[in-house]
């Protein structure tokens, strides 16, 4: 690959054997570890779609986002076909975080989502220096809101949308027609799946869904000797980050 | 005497036939890879035109906070104006360029000037989708100039430059970043 400026930066950050988690600045703790793995891989068993964490120690200068961004290209985060995949990225010295959603994704959450997610579940311990119970809340969220795009409930989860109340935004006419389809698609799954009488009723809010999907395929996922592995999935730079 | 002929002739048909068998897979592939690079193109372009689109929402959900950072906001405005009614690629490049800065100048001049912006939930929603939206722009600008490099390499190299000679392939601008920006250090684990 080619790049625009010369500097070129030989890193290479290969995926743990777990895949899921990768907690290379070692923040996490073990019980929150094997926690957000169960429920990353239950999570891509029932819907393909793939959520990954990643902690590093430092990004250098790098842009959180581009760097998020090229962790998910690079490992193939998400499913060749769907590009479902999201990286969560923790920069422990530069206190970011970042959550970079793939194509696939951009939907079910978009930007304003994204950066609702990390405000709601994470920020408060983040900035509380409790990295472990911030990123774990974060996975969690992303992965419940993941399940909603695919039909499923996920139990004592309130979809963050349902969250305080915000003020009805205005959309761009861009994405106007196929987020309207694709809620009532998701509407209609959960008509499909509650029937028999459950819960109530749903109410969602609409916010900004992303742009239209480019066509440009993803990366191989890393090589697995057992492991887990990338899908191949591809990220275009939705989602969004912040400083704690 | 007559065989000798035959024989010449046939190799010169079968030279004729190998041109022309090199030249039309040289045409198809530039045609080929110049549709890959109007197709990236027109994903940056799809972007561009979201944030152009975002940037009236914006504005309006900081509405109530300002009368203040005027000057800045017309800088948007007048870029945004520009942007719309560019002519060309090149026009288009250039007007988004002076957008991206004079937007970046406005959002950090209003969030100064009013840190209570940061507890909005529909400023800081906006403000999400325009961090995401310039993302894409730069994944897909990256993406766009990569296709370009390589096809307008291809069309400077034998034989199919003659064949980009005679067809008039042209070669494509790249979309360098918004000055300022360039600076930023390209992420790379290969």
């Amino acid at each position: 690959m080619l790049f625009l400026c010369g500097c070129s930066k030989e890193e290479t950050l290969k995926p743990t054997d777990s895949f899921y988690v990768n907690d290379f600045a070692d923040v996490i703790s073990q019980s929150d570890e094997s926690e957000i793995l169960s429920k990353a891989v239950a999570l891509n068993q029932k819907t393909t779609a793939q959520v990954v964490v990643v902690t590093v120690e430092s990004i250098g200068a790098a842009d959180p986002s581009e760097y998020a961004l090229e962790l998910g290209r690079d490992w193939g985060v998400g499913d060749k076909d769907a590009d479902n995949g999201v990286v969560i990225l923790l920069a422990e010295e530069e206190r970011q975080i970042e959550i970079a959603v793939g194509y696939g994704l951009e939907g079910a959450i978009p930007d304003s989502k994204a950066g609702r997610i990390i405000d709601v579940y994470g920020l408060e311990y983040l900035k509380q220096d409790d990295f472990s119970k911030g990123i774990t809340s974060i996975a969690d969220a992303v992965i419940n809101e993941v399940y909603i795009e695919y039909g499923i409930t996920p139990d004592g989860y309130t979809p963050i949308d349902n969250i305080s109340v915000t003020q009805n935004v205005s959309q761009s006419p861009l994405s106007v027609g196929v987020s309207w389809i694709i809620m009532f698609a998701v509407l209609f799954i959960f008509i499909m799946i509650f029937s028999r009488g459950g819960r109530s009723s749903f109410i969602f809010f609409p916010t900004f869904f992303g742009g239209p999907r480019g066509g440009r395929g993803g990366g191989f996922g890393g090589g697995s000797f057992g492991g887990f592995s990338g899908g191949g999935g591809s990220f275009g730079g939705g989602g969004a980050g912040r400083g704690f | 005497m007559k065989k000798k002929g035959l024989i010449i002739t046939v190799s010169i048909i079968a030279v004729i036939v190998l041109i022309i068998g090199i030249f039309v897979g040289a045409y198809n592939g530039l045609v080929e890879s110049r549709e890959e690079v109007e197709e990236s193109w027109s994903n940056v372009s799809v972007y561009l035109q979201r944030r152009a689109d975002l940037i009236p929402n914006l504005v309006n959900s900081v509405e109530g906070y300002t009368d203040y950072e005027q000057e800045t906001l017309t800088a948007v405005t007048e870029a945004r104006n520009a942007f719309n009614n560019a002519g060309n690629v090149n026009d288009q490049i250039q007007a988004s360029n002076q957008l991206e800065s004079a937007l970046d100048i406005w959002v950090n001049a209003v969030t100064e000037a009013y840190p209570e912006l940061k507890a909005d939930t529909q400023f800081t929603a906006l403000n999400d989708e325009l961090a995401g939206t310039e993302n894409r722009i730069a994944t897909a600008r990256k993406d766009f100039n990569e296709d370009a490099r390589e096809y307008n390499s291809d069309i400077k190299k034998f034989p199919k430059n003659i064949i980009a000679g005679i067809f008039g392939f042209e070669s494509f601008d790249y979309f360098e970043a918004a000055s300022g920006t360039e600076t930023v250090p390209e992420v790379s684990f290969d």
